[in-house]
Protein backbone atom coordinates (compact mmCIF):
# COMPACT_ATOMS: atom_id res chain seq x y z
CA UNK A 1 0.00 0.00 0.00
CA UNK A 2 1.84 3.43 -0.94
CA UNK A 3 1.61 6.07 1.40
CA UNK A 4 0.83 9.71 0.10
CA UNK A 5 2.57 12.82 1.48
CA UNK A 6 1.54 16.36 1.23
CA UNK A 7 4.73 18.67 1.25
CA UNK A 8 4.95 22.55 1.38
CA UNK A 9 6.07 23.77 -1.55
CA UNK A 10 9.23 26.37 -1.77
CA UNK A 11 12.02 26.26 1.36
CA UNK A 12 10.56 23.24 2.78
CA UNK A 13 10.75 21.42 0.25
CA UNK A 14 13.92 21.77 -0.46
CA UNK A 15 15.10 20.91 3.13
CA UNK A 16 13.01 18.31 3.15
CA UNK A 17 13.78 16.11 0.14
CA UNK A 18 18.03 16.89 1.56
CA UNK A 19 16.61 15.48 4.61
CA UNK A 20 14.66 12.32 3.16
CA UNK A 21 18.01 11.93 0.75
CA UNK A 22 20.37 12.10 4.27
CA UNK A 23 17.90 9.43 5.95
CA UNK A 24 18.23 6.75 2.43
CA UNK A 25 15.36 7.41 0.55
CA UNK A 26 15.12 8.23 -3.17
CA UNK A 27 14.06 11.49 -4.10
CA UNK A 28 15.37 11.82 -7.75
CA UNK A 29 11.77 11.56 -9.27
CA UNK A 30 11.32 14.63 -6.43
CA UNK A 31 13.95 16.61 -7.42
CA UNK A 32 13.19 16.17 -11.26
CA UNK A 33 9.53 17.14 -11.42
CA UNK A 34 9.56 19.76 -12.82
CA UNK A 35 6.06 21.93 -12.52
CA UNK A 36 3.97 18.70 -12.15
CA UNK A 37 2.13 18.52 -8.57
CA UNK A 38 1.76 15.52 -8.11
CA UNK A 39 4.69 13.14 -8.26
CA UNK A 40 4.91 9.10 -7.94
CA UNK A 41 7.93 7.05 -6.80
CA UNK A 42 8.51 3.67 -5.47
CA UNK A 43 8.09 4.58 -2.41
CA UNK A 44 5.65 7.29 -2.01
CA UNK A 45 3.13 10.04 -3.80
CA UNK A 46 3.86 13.23 -3.36
CA UNK A 47 1.47 16.62 -3.90
CA UNK A 48 2.96 19.52 -3.49
CA UNK A 49 0.47 22.45 -2.03
CA UNK A 50 1.01 25.87 -0.46
CA UNK A 51 1.92 25.15 3.39
CA UNK A 52 -1.42 27.09 4.57
CA UNK A 53 -2.69 23.95 2.43
CA UNK A 54 -1.08 20.74 3.32
CA UNK A 55 -3.35 20.23 6.74
CA UNK A 56 -6.14 20.12 4.80
CA UNK A 57 -5.50 17.81 2.24
CA UNK A 58 -4.20 15.66 5.41
CA UNK A 59 -7.13 16.13 7.55
CA UNK A 60 -9.31 15.35 4.56
CA UNK A 61 -7.62 12.27 4.14
CA UNK A 62 -6.93 12.91 0.83
CA UNK A 63 -3.19 12.21 1.98
CA UNK A 64 -1.68 9.86 4.36
CA UNK A 65 1.17 12.29 5.73
CA UNK A 66 2.08 15.76 5.54
CA UNK A 67 5.41 18.36 6.25
CA UNK A 68 4.64 21.20 7.21
CA UNK A 69 5.63 24.46 9.47
CA UNK A 70 4.21 24.61 13.24
CA UNK A 71 3.10 28.22 12.80
CA UNK A 72 0.65 27.32 10.57
CA UNK A 73 -0.72 24.38 12.87
CA UNK A 74 -0.26 26.87 15.62
CA UNK A 75 -2.66 29.05 13.59
CA UNK A 76 -4.87 26.83 12.31
CA UNK A 77 -5.03 23.64 14.62
CA UNK A 78 -6.28 20.83 12.33
CA UNK A 79 -7.55 17.66 12.75
CA UNK A 80 -4.88 15.56 12.86
CA UNK A 81 -1.67 13.62 14.72
CA UNK A 82 1.17 16.30 14.91
CA UNK A 83 3.67 13.39 14.91
CA UNK A 84 7.25 15.25 15.55
CA UNK A 85 9.55 17.92 14.79
CA UNK A 86 11.71 17.64 11.83
CA UNK A 87 15.25 19.31 11.92
CA UNK A 88 14.59 21.95 9.64
CA UNK A 89 12.68 24.94 9.16
CA UNK A 90 13.46 26.35 12.81
CA UNK A 91 12.55 29.71 14.19
CA UNK A 92 10.56 30.95 16.45
CA UNK A 93 7.27 33.41 17.37
CA UNK A 94 8.09 36.52 18.58
CA UNK A 95 6.39 40.01 19.38
CA UNK A 96 8.73 42.42 17.88
CA UNK A 97 8.26 46.52 17.49
CA UNK A 98 10.25 49.97 17.72
CA UNK A 99 12.87 49.86 20.33
CA UNK A 100 10.18 52.86 22.38
CA UNK A 101 7.26 50.90 21.97
CA UNK A 102 8.36 48.49 24.98
CA UNK A 103 6.87 50.38 26.91
CA UNK A 104 3.01 51.19 26.76
CA UNK A 105 -0.01 52.73 28.42
CA UNK A 106 -2.90 51.89 26.67
CA UNK A 107 -4.52 49.00 24.65
CA UNK A 108 -2.20 48.09 21.70
CA UNK A 109 -2.80 47.36 18.03
CA UNK A 110 -0.99 44.29 17.17
CA UNK A 111 -0.63 43.71 13.18
CA UNK A 112 0.06 40.17 12.19
CA UNK A 113 -0.15 37.33 9.96
CA UNK A 114 -1.28 34.82 12.75
CA UNK A 115 -4.42 36.12 14.77
CA UNK A 116 -5.16 33.21 16.47
CA UNK A 117 -1.73 32.61 17.91
CA UNK A 118 -1.36 36.52 18.34
CA UNK A 119 -5.01 36.44 20.67
CA UNK A 120 -3.88 33.10 22.55
CA UNK A 121 -0.54 34.62 23.57
CA UNK A 122 -2.31 37.63 24.34
CA UNK A 123 -5.27 36.18 26.61
CA UNK A 124 -2.70 34.20 28.57
CA UNK A 125 -0.73 37.08 29.19
CA UNK A 126 -3.94 38.84 30.51
CA UNK A 127 -3.82 41.68 27.85
CA UNK A 128 -6.56 43.25 25.68
CA UNK A 129 -5.45 44.17 22.15
CA UNK A 130 -6.68 44.92 18.72
CA UNK A 131 -5.58 42.58 16.30
CA UNK A 132 -4.75 43.71 12.58
CA UNK A 133 -4.30 40.80 9.78
CA UNK A 134 -2.02 41.58 7.37
CA UNK A 135 -0.98 38.38 4.50
CA UNK A 136 2.91 39.73 4.47
CA UNK A 137 5.17 42.34 5.01
CA UNK A 138 4.32 42.89 8.64
CA UNK A 139 7.40 44.35 9.76
CA UNK A 140 5.85 47.82 7.72
CA UNK A 141 3.00 47.79 10.35
CA UNK A 142 5.13 49.83 13.32
CA UNK A 143 7.02 52.25 10.77
CA UNK A 144 3.97 53.16 9.44
CA UNK A 145 1.88 53.55 12.09
CA UNK A 146 -0.54 51.16 11.28
CA UNK A 147 0.16 48.70 14.20
CA UNK A 148 2.04 49.31 17.50
CA UNK A 149 3.70 46.15 17.50
CA UNK A 150 3.86 42.80 15.72
CA UNK A 151 3.35 39.30 16.31
CA UNK A 152 5.37 36.88 13.39
CA UNK A 153 7.77 34.08 12.41
CA UNK A 154 11.37 35.40 13.50
CA UNK A 155 14.35 32.86 12.10
CA UNK A 156 17.94 35.42 12.29
CA UNK A 157 16.21 38.88 12.84
CA UNK A 158 17.97 40.53 10.03
CA UNK A 159 14.63 41.72 8.63
CA UNK A 160 13.61 43.58 11.74
CA UNK A 161 16.87 44.77 12.29
CA UNK A 162 17.17 46.24 8.84
CA UNK A 163 13.69 47.77 9.43
CA UNK A 164 14.76 49.09 12.97
CA UNK A 165 12.30 47.07 15.36
CA UNK A 166 13.74 44.74 17.89
CA UNK A 167 12.25 41.63 19.59
CA UNK A 168 10.24 42.50 22.73
CA UNK A 169 9.03 39.08 23.95
CA UNK A 170 9.95 35.53 22.53
CA UNK A 171 6.55 33.76 22.12
CA UNK A 172 7.11 29.94 20.74
CA UNK A 173 9.95 27.89 19.33
CA UNK A 174 8.82 26.37 15.60
CA UNK A 175 10.44 23.81 13.56
CA UNK A 176 8.46 21.94 10.60
CA UNK A 177 6.56 19.01 11.41
CA UNK A 178 4.97 15.92 10.20
CA UNK A 179 1.89 15.42 10.46
CA UNK A 180 -0.46 12.63 9.49
CA UNK A 181 -4.41 11.81 9.11
CA UNK A 182 -5.75 10.48 12.04
CA UNK A 183 -7.32 7.75 10.14
CA UNK A 184 -4.92 6.24 7.80
CA UNK A 185 -1.75 6.54 10.69
CA UNK A 186 -4.14 3.35 12.17
CA UNK A 187 -5.34 1.89 9.01
CA UNK A 188 -1.74 1.67 7.04
CA UNK A 189 -0.02 1.55 9.81
CA UNK A 190 2.27 -1.15 8.26
CA UNK A 191 3.37 1.09 5.56
CA UNK A 192 3.51 4.32 7.43
CA UNK A 193 5.35 3.37 10.07
CA UNK A 194 8.23 1.93 8.74
CA UNK A 195 8.49 5.32 6.75
CA UNK A 196 8.35 7.17 9.93
CA UNK A 197 10.83 4.88 11.31
CA UNK A 198 13.05 5.76 8.56
CA UNK A 199 12.39 9.25 8.32
CA UNK A 200 13.32 10.17 12.55
CA UNK A 201 15.64 6.99 13.46
CA UNK A 202 16.54 7.75 16.70
CA UNK A 203 13.85 8.83 19.35
CA UNK A 204 12.09 12.50 18.85
CA UNK A 205 11.38 13.18 22.17
CA UNK A 206 14.93 12.61 24.17
CA UNK B 1 -32.00 32.03 -2.33
CA UNK B 2 -28.66 30.97 -1.30
CA UNK B 3 -27.93 28.07 1.35
CA UNK B 4 -25.62 28.66 4.03
CA UNK B 5 -21.49 27.05 3.90
CA UNK B 6 -22.20 23.83 4.22
CA UNK B 7 -26.01 23.26 3.80
CA UNK B 8 -27.10 21.13 1.17
CA UNK B 9 -30.65 20.53 -0.70
CA UNK B 10 -30.68 16.64 -1.18
CA UNK B 11 -32.29 14.74 -3.60
CA UNK B 12 -33.06 11.24 -4.66
CA UNK B 13 -30.82 8.08 -3.53
CA UNK B 14 -29.00 9.77 -0.68
CA UNK B 15 -32.18 10.59 0.97
CA UNK B 16 -33.40 6.83 0.54
CA UNK B 17 -29.65 5.69 1.69
CA UNK B 18 -30.41 8.06 4.96
CA UNK B 19 -33.74 6.46 5.19
CA UNK B 20 -33.00 3.01 4.72
CA UNK B 21 -29.89 3.53 7.86
CA UNK B 22 -32.84 4.77 10.25
CA UNK B 23 -35.17 1.82 9.12
CA UNK B 24 -32.44 -1.12 9.63
CA UNK B 25 -31.34 0.72 12.72
CA UNK B 26 -34.70 0.89 13.73
CA UNK B 27 -35.04 -2.81 13.06
CA UNK B 28 -32.33 -3.85 14.61
CA UNK B 29 -32.49 -2.52 17.61
CA UNK B 30 -36.40 -3.78 17.78
CA UNK B 31 -35.16 -7.26 17.58
CA UNK B 32 -32.61 -6.38 20.27
CA UNK B 33 -35.33 -5.70 22.90
CA UNK B 34 -33.77 -1.53 22.56
CA UNK B 35 -36.60 0.98 23.45
CA UNK B 36 -36.53 3.86 21.65
CA UNK B 37 -35.89 7.42 22.92
CA UNK B 38 -36.41 10.39 21.64
CA UNK B 39 -35.81 14.05 23.67
CA UNK B 40 -36.61 17.40 23.05
CA UNK B 41 -33.73 19.31 20.35
CA UNK B 42 -34.15 22.41 22.64
CA UNK B 43 -32.38 22.20 25.77
CA UNK B 44 -30.69 23.98 28.69
CA UNK B 45 -27.11 25.09 27.82
CA UNK B 46 -26.00 23.60 31.59
CA UNK B 47 -27.14 20.06 30.93
CA UNK B 48 -24.54 20.15 28.20
CA UNK B 49 -21.72 22.82 29.87
CA UNK B 50 -21.78 21.54 33.65
CA UNK B 51 -18.48 20.07 35.16
CA UNK B 52 -19.57 16.65 34.80
CA UNK B 53 -20.09 16.74 30.99
CA UNK B 54 -17.37 19.79 30.28
CA UNK B 55 -19.23 20.56 26.24
CA UNK B 56 -17.95 24.24 25.02
CA UNK B 57 -21.04 26.61 25.04
CA UNK B 58 -19.24 28.72 22.08
CA UNK B 59 -19.66 25.53 19.64
CA UNK B 60 -23.33 25.14 20.23
CA UNK B 61 -26.08 27.09 18.42
CA UNK B 62 -27.90 29.40 21.25
CA UNK B 63 -29.97 32.29 22.70
CA UNK B 64 -31.42 33.02 25.50
CA UNK B 65 -35.19 32.36 26.67
CA UNK B 66 -37.52 34.83 28.04
CA UNK B 67 -36.13 34.66 31.21
CA UNK B 68 -32.88 35.15 30.55
CA UNK B 69 -31.44 31.39 30.22
CA UNK B 70 -29.61 29.87 27.76
CA UNK B 71 -31.01 27.41 25.46
CA UNK B 72 -29.58 25.41 22.73
CA UNK B 73 -30.14 22.81 20.21
CA UNK B 74 -29.19 19.44 20.94
CA UNK B 75 -25.53 19.34 20.71
CA UNK B 76 -24.81 15.64 22.05
CA UNK B 77 -27.95 12.56 22.33
CA UNK B 78 -25.77 10.87 25.28
CA UNK B 79 -26.21 13.26 28.22
CA UNK B 80 -29.38 14.19 26.85
CA UNK B 81 -30.29 10.98 27.26
CA UNK B 82 -29.03 10.66 30.46
CA UNK B 83 -30.58 13.33 31.83
CA UNK B 84 -33.82 12.11 30.81
CA UNK B 85 -33.59 8.79 32.08
CA UNK B 86 -31.90 9.80 35.30
CA UNK B 87 -35.71 11.66 35.78
CA UNK B 88 -37.68 8.30 36.49
CA UNK B 89 -37.06 4.65 37.38
CA UNK B 90 -36.89 2.92 34.61
CA UNK B 91 -36.66 -1.31 34.31
CA UNK B 92 -35.45 -1.19 30.86
CA UNK B 93 -31.51 -1.42 30.18
CA UNK B 94 -31.52 -0.81 26.27
CA UNK B 95 -32.23 2.62 24.94
CA UNK B 96 -31.49 3.41 21.67
CA UNK B 97 -32.42 7.24 19.44
CA UNK B 98 -31.91 8.79 15.87
CA UNK B 99 -31.93 12.26 14.76
CA UNK B 100 -29.90 15.07 14.73
CA UNK B 101 -27.23 17.20 16.74
CA UNK B 102 -25.97 20.43 16.08
CA UNK B 103 -22.81 21.93 16.89
CA UNK B 104 -20.99 25.10 15.29
CA UNK B 105 -18.19 22.87 14.05
CA UNK B 106 -20.23 21.19 12.00
CA UNK B 107 -20.52 21.72 8.46
CA UNK B 108 -23.78 23.22 7.73
CA UNK B 109 -23.90 22.64 11.28
CA UNK B 110 -26.41 19.44 11.50
CA UNK B 111 -25.35 15.92 11.62
CA UNK B 112 -27.48 13.12 11.66
CA UNK B 113 -27.27 9.73 14.17
CA UNK B 114 -28.50 6.63 15.46
CA UNK B 115 -26.98 5.24 18.53
CA UNK B 116 -27.77 3.01 21.19
CA UNK B 117 -27.34 3.44 25.59
CA UNK B 118 -27.21 0.24 27.69
CA UNK B 119 -27.64 1.53 31.53
CA UNK B 120 -27.24 -0.41 34.56
CA UNK B 121 -25.63 -4.10 32.79
CA UNK B 122 -22.52 -5.71 33.86
CA UNK B 123 -19.16 -3.77 31.84
CA UNK B 124 -18.39 -6.58 29.43
CA UNK B 125 -22.41 -7.42 28.73
CA UNK B 126 -22.99 -3.45 27.90
CA UNK B 127 -19.81 -3.45 25.69
CA UNK B 128 -20.53 -6.59 24.35
CA UNK B 129 -23.89 -5.37 22.97
CA UNK B 130 -22.62 -2.29 21.62
CA UNK B 131 -20.44 -3.96 19.37
CA UNK B 132 -22.10 -6.82 18.72
CA UNK B 133 -25.55 -4.62 17.31
CA UNK B 134 -22.79 -2.41 15.28
CA UNK B 135 -21.62 -5.69 13.38
CA UNK B 136 -25.38 -6.98 13.78
CA UNK B 137 -26.70 -3.32 11.87
CA UNK B 138 -23.40 -3.32 9.44
CA UNK B 139 -24.28 -6.98 8.65
CA UNK B 140 -28.43 -5.99 7.67
CA UNK B 141 -26.96 -2.40 5.53
CA UNK B 142 -24.50 -4.63 3.81
CA UNK B 143 -21.50 -3.06 4.96
CA UNK B 144 -18.39 -5.15 5.49
CA UNK B 145 -15.34 -4.08 5.20
CA UNK B 146 -15.04 -1.99 9.45
CA UNK B 147 -12.03 -1.82 11.68
CA UNK B 148 -13.14 -1.34 15.47
CA UNK B 149 -10.33 0.26 17.37
CA UNK B 150 -10.40 -0.19 20.91
CA UNK B 151 -8.93 1.79 23.64
CA UNK B 152 -8.80 2.83 27.71
CA UNK B 153 -9.12 6.30 28.56
CA UNK B 154 -8.13 4.73 32.01
CA UNK B 155 -4.89 3.56 31.21
CA UNK B 156 -3.76 7.62 30.44
CA UNK B 157 -5.67 8.56 33.22
CA UNK B 158 -4.27 6.32 35.41
CA UNK B 159 -0.15 7.17 34.45
CA UNK B 160 -1.03 11.12 34.66
CA UNK B 161 -2.53 10.78 37.94
CA UNK B 162 0.88 9.80 39.50
CA UNK B 163 2.91 13.04 38.30
CA UNK B 164 0.54 14.90 40.33
CA UNK B 165 0.27 17.84 37.78
CA UNK B 166 -1.65 21.09 38.14
CA UNK B 167 -5.08 20.89 36.32
CA UNK B 168 -4.30 23.14 33.30
CA UNK B 169 -0.79 21.12 32.31
CA UNK B 170 -3.08 17.49 32.84
CA UNK B 171 -5.09 18.91 29.90
CA UNK B 172 -1.97 20.18 27.67
CA UNK B 173 -0.93 16.16 28.06
CA UNK B 174 -4.37 14.98 27.28
CA UNK B 175 -4.40 17.22 24.11
CA UNK B 176 -1.32 16.52 23.29
CA UNK B 177 -1.80 12.87 23.77
CA UNK B 178 -4.79 13.18 21.57
CA UNK B 179 -2.77 14.80 18.74
CA UNK B 180 0.21 12.04 19.58
CA UNK B 181 2.51 15.19 19.47
CA UNK B 182 4.88 12.84 21.67
CA UNK B 183 7.81 15.37 22.21
CA UNK B 184 5.29 17.50 23.77
CA UNK B 185 3.64 14.81 25.57
CA UNK B 186 6.90 13.80 26.76
CA UNK B 187 8.15 17.50 27.72
CA UNK B 188 4.97 18.07 29.60
CA UNK B 189 5.34 14.79 31.49
CA UNK B 190 9.23 15.73 32.28
CA UNK B 191 8.22 18.82 34.63
CA UNK B 192 6.63 16.21 36.69
CA UNK B 193 10.06 15.15 37.79
CA UNK B 194 9.30 11.73 37.24
CA UNK B 195 11.56 9.93 33.92
CA UNK B 196 10.08 6.91 33.83
CA UNK B 197 6.77 7.71 33.67
CA UNK B 198 7.72 10.77 31.21
CA UNK B 199 8.85 7.66 28.78
CA UNK B 200 6.22 5.41 29.59
CA UNK B 201 3.63 8.16 28.68
CA UNK B 202 5.84 8.91 25.38
CA UNK B 203 5.89 5.38 24.52
CA UNK B 204 1.88 5.31 24.86
CA UNK B 205 1.86 8.08 21.81
CA UNK B 206 2.87 4.76 19.78
CA UNK B 207 1.05 2.14 21.47
CA UNK B 208 -1.92 1.53 18.44
CA UNK B 209 -2.03 -1.26 15.76
CA UNK B 210 -3.15 -4.94 15.73
CA UNK B 211 -5.02 -6.26 18.53
CA UNK B 212 -2.10 -8.96 19.40
CA UNK B 213 0.04 -5.84 20.23
CA UNK B 214 -2.04 -6.38 23.66
CA UNK B 215 0.19 -9.06 24.71
CA UNK B 216 3.64 -7.08 24.38
CA UNK B 217 2.03 -4.43 26.80
CA UNK B 218 0.80 -7.28 29.31
CA UNK B 219 4.21 -7.98 29.37
CA UNK B 220 5.89 -4.17 29.56
CA UNK B 221 3.22 -3.81 32.66
CA UNK B 222 2.98 -7.02 34.79
CA UNK B 223 3.94 -5.67 37.90
CA UNK B 224 1.42 -2.68 37.45
CA UNK B 225 -1.78 -4.59 38.47
CA UNK B 226 -3.96 -1.11 37.67
CA UNK B 227 -2.38 -1.19 34.23
CA UNK B 228 -2.89 -4.66 33.90
CA UNK B 229 -6.42 -4.97 34.85
CA UNK B 230 -7.08 -2.40 32.38
CA UNK B 231 -5.59 -4.41 29.37
CA UNK B 232 -7.22 -7.31 30.57
CA UNK B 233 -10.31 -5.63 30.13
CA UNK B 234 -9.74 -4.86 26.41
CA UNK B 235 -8.44 -8.47 26.13
CA UNK B 236 -11.25 -9.68 26.75
CA UNK B 237 -13.32 -7.55 25.40
CA UNK B 238 -11.54 -8.00 21.87
CA UNK B 239 -11.41 -11.91 22.27
CA UNK B 240 -15.52 -11.64 22.41
CA UNK B 241 -15.25 -9.76 19.38
CA UNK B 242 -13.41 -12.68 17.61
CA UNK B 243 -15.72 -15.46 19.09
CA UNK B 244 -18.15 -13.95 16.73
CA UNK B 245 -16.24 -13.28 13.89
CA UNK B 246 -15.28 -9.67 13.78
CA UNK B 247 -11.64 -10.01 12.99
CA UNK B 248 -10.94 -6.28 12.26
CA UNK B 249 -10.26 -5.29 16.10
CA UNK B 250 -7.05 -2.90 16.38
CA UNK B 251 -5.85 -1.08 19.35
CA UNK B 252 -5.00 2.24 20.62
CA UNK B 253 -3.78 2.50 23.61
CA UNK B 254 -3.14 6.15 24.08
CA UNK B 255 -6.45 6.78 23.20
CA UNK B 256 -7.64 10.08 26.05
CA UNK B 257 -11.34 10.88 26.53
CA UNK B 258 -12.59 14.16 24.61
CA UNK B 259 -15.25 14.73 27.24
CA UNK B 260 -14.33 14.72 31.13
CA UNK B 261 -17.57 12.03 31.61
CA UNK B 262 -15.28 8.89 29.64
CA UNK B 263 -14.41 6.31 32.24
CA UNK B 264 -13.36 3.27 30.57
CA UNK B 265 -13.47 1.37 27.33
CA UNK B 266 -13.81 3.89 24.09
CA UNK B 267 -14.37 2.51 20.95
CA UNK B 268 -14.13 3.80 16.92
CA UNK B 269 -15.22 2.12 13.73
CA UNK B 270 -13.52 3.14 10.50
CA UNK B 271 -14.38 2.18 6.81
CA UNK B 272 -11.74 0.00 5.81
CA UNK B 273 -12.05 1.28 2.45
CA UNK B 274 -12.14 5.45 3.04
CA UNK B 275 -10.57 5.08 6.45
CA UNK B 276 -13.54 6.92 7.68
CA UNK B 277 -14.54 7.17 11.13
CA UNK B 278 -18.39 5.57 11.30
CA UNK B 279 -19.00 5.05 15.09
CA UNK B 280 -17.56 6.07 18.29
CA UNK B 281 -18.48 5.45 21.80
CA UNK B 282 -17.75 4.07 24.92
CA UNK B 283 -18.24 3.60 28.72
CA UNK B 284 -18.97 7.21 31.07
CA UNK B 285 -20.85 6.38 34.47
CA UNK B 286 -19.62 9.18 35.44
CA UNK B 287 -22.17 10.73 33.79
CA UNK B 288 -25.17 9.73 35.90
CA UNK B 289 -23.43 11.19 39.16
CA UNK B 290 -24.06 14.64 38.67
CA UNK B 291 -28.05 13.63 38.36
CA UNK B 292 -27.17 11.46 41.42
CA UNK B 293 -27.58 8.33 40.13
CA UNK B 294 -24.74 5.51 40.53
CA UNK B 295 -24.81 3.27 37.55
CA UNK B 296 -22.99 1.78 34.83
CA UNK B 297 -23.40 3.30 31.76
CA UNK B 298 -22.17 2.54 27.68
CA UNK B 299 -23.14 3.09 24.32
CA UNK B 300 -22.30 3.86 20.58
CA UNK B 301 -22.92 6.40 18.27
CA UNK B 302 -23.42 5.49 14.62
CA UNK B 303 -22.52 8.24 12.08
CA UNK B 304 -25.95 8.35 9.89
CA UNK B 305 -24.74 10.64 6.45
CA UNK B 306 -21.44 8.76 6.72
CA UNK B 307 -23.24 5.21 6.22
CA UNK B 308 -25.74 6.38 4.43
CA UNK B 309 -23.10 7.61 1.32
CA UNK B 310 -21.82 3.94 1.86
CA UNK B 311 -24.76 2.09 0.68
CA UNK B 312 -24.96 0.81 -2.99
CA UNK B 313 -27.40 3.25 -4.89
CA UNK B 314 -30.77 2.64 -4.73
CA UNK B 315 -30.40 2.52 -9.14
CA UNK B 316 -28.43 -0.73 -8.83
CA UNK B 317 -32.20 -2.45 -8.46
CA UNK B 318 -33.60 -3.68 -11.21
CA UNK B 319 -35.59 -0.88 -12.78
CA UNK B 320 -38.41 -1.45 -14.51
CA UNK B 321 -41.25 1.12 -17.12
CA UNK B 322 -44.28 -0.27 -18.29
CA UNK B 323 -45.77 2.31 -20.84
CA UNK B 324 -49.51 1.93 -20.05
CA UNK B 325 -52.86 4.25 -21.11
CA UNK B 326 -55.44 5.36 -20.09
CA UNK B 327 -57.20 2.27 -20.92
CA UNK B 328 -54.70 -0.51 -19.10
CA UNK B 329 -53.91 1.67 -16.17
CA UNK B 330 -55.39 -0.46 -13.79
CA UNK B 331 -53.46 -3.93 -15.49
CA UNK B 332 -50.31 -1.64 -15.28
CA UNK B 333 -50.71 -1.62 -11.46
CA UNK B 334 -51.61 -4.84 -10.88
CA UNK B 335 -48.68 -5.88 -12.84
CA UNK B 336 -46.56 -3.61 -10.84
CA UNK B 337 -47.51 -5.02 -7.84
CA UNK B 338 -46.00 -8.39 -9.02
CA UNK B 339 -42.29 -6.73 -8.87
CA UNK B 340 -42.27 -6.86 -5.75
CA UNK B 341 -38.20 -6.16 -5.24
CA UNK B 342 -37.83 -4.05 -8.30
CA UNK B 343 -38.58 -0.33 -8.68
CA UNK B 344 -41.72 0.19 -10.98
CA UNK B 345 -42.67 2.51 -12.63
CA UNK B 346 -45.84 3.28 -14.46
CA UNK B 347 -45.91 5.92 -17.69
CA UNK B 348 -47.96 7.16 -20.54
CA UNK B 349 -44.46 7.48 -23.02
CA UNK B 350 -41.71 5.11 -23.57
CA UNK B 351 -39.04 6.29 -21.25
CA UNK B 352 -35.43 7.83 -22.31
CA UNK B 353 -33.21 5.25 -23.48
CA UNK B 354 -31.08 3.68 -20.44
CA UNK B 355 -33.14 5.12 -18.28
CA UNK B 356 -34.76 1.42 -17.17
CA UNK B 357 -33.57 -1.51 -17.71
CA UNK B 358 -36.46 -3.15 -18.74
CA UNK B 359 -39.46 -2.08 -20.61
CA UNK B 360 -42.86 -3.21 -21.18
CA UNK B 361 -45.62 -2.05 -23.05
CA UNK B 362 -49.50 -3.59 -22.92
CA UNK B 363 -50.56 -4.20 -26.59
CA UNK B 364 -53.68 -5.67 -27.81
CA UNK B 365 -54.00 -8.98 -29.09
CA UNK B 366 -57.18 -10.24 -30.06
CA UNK B 367 -59.18 -8.22 -27.69
CA UNK B 368 -56.80 -8.98 -24.82
CA UNK B 369 -54.69 -6.48 -23.28
CA UNK B 370 -51.13 -8.41 -22.76
CA UNK B 371 -47.34 -6.50 -21.41
CA UNK B 372 -44.71 -7.37 -23.52
CA UNK B 373 -41.06 -6.69 -23.82
CA UNK B 374 -39.91 -4.00 -26.10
Amino acid sequence: MTISIALTKGRVEKQFLQYLQSRGFDVGPLIEKGRKLLVETDEFTCIFVKGWDVATYVEYGICDLGIVGEDILAETRPDVFDLMPLPFGKCRFALAGKPESIRHNRKRRIATKYPNVTQRFFREKGESVDIVKLEGSVELAPIVGLADAIVDIVETGTTLKENGLVVIEEIQLITARLIANRSALKIKKQSIQPFIEKLHGEGVYK
Amino acid sequence: MFLPEGSQDEIGTIVANRSKVFETFRRTAEQRNYTEISTPLVEYAETFTNEKVGMKLQNMLKWFDARGQIEVLRPDWTTSIARALSQKPFRQYKWAYQGSIFRQETPGLESRQVGIEIVDLPAILGESECLFFANDFFGRLGLEAVMVELGHAGIFEELVARLELPAGQVDRLRGAMHDKRKDEVYGIARTGGNKKIAEELAALVDAYGPFQMIETYLERWKGEPELSEKLKHIQKLGETLFSIGMEDVIIDLGRVKNLPYYTGILFRGFLKKTGTSCFSGGRYDKLYEQFNRNTTAVGIAFDADILAEQLDRAGNREKICIIANEETLADAEKLRSTYSSSIVDIRFEKPQKGEFSTVLRFTNKHGKWEAEEI
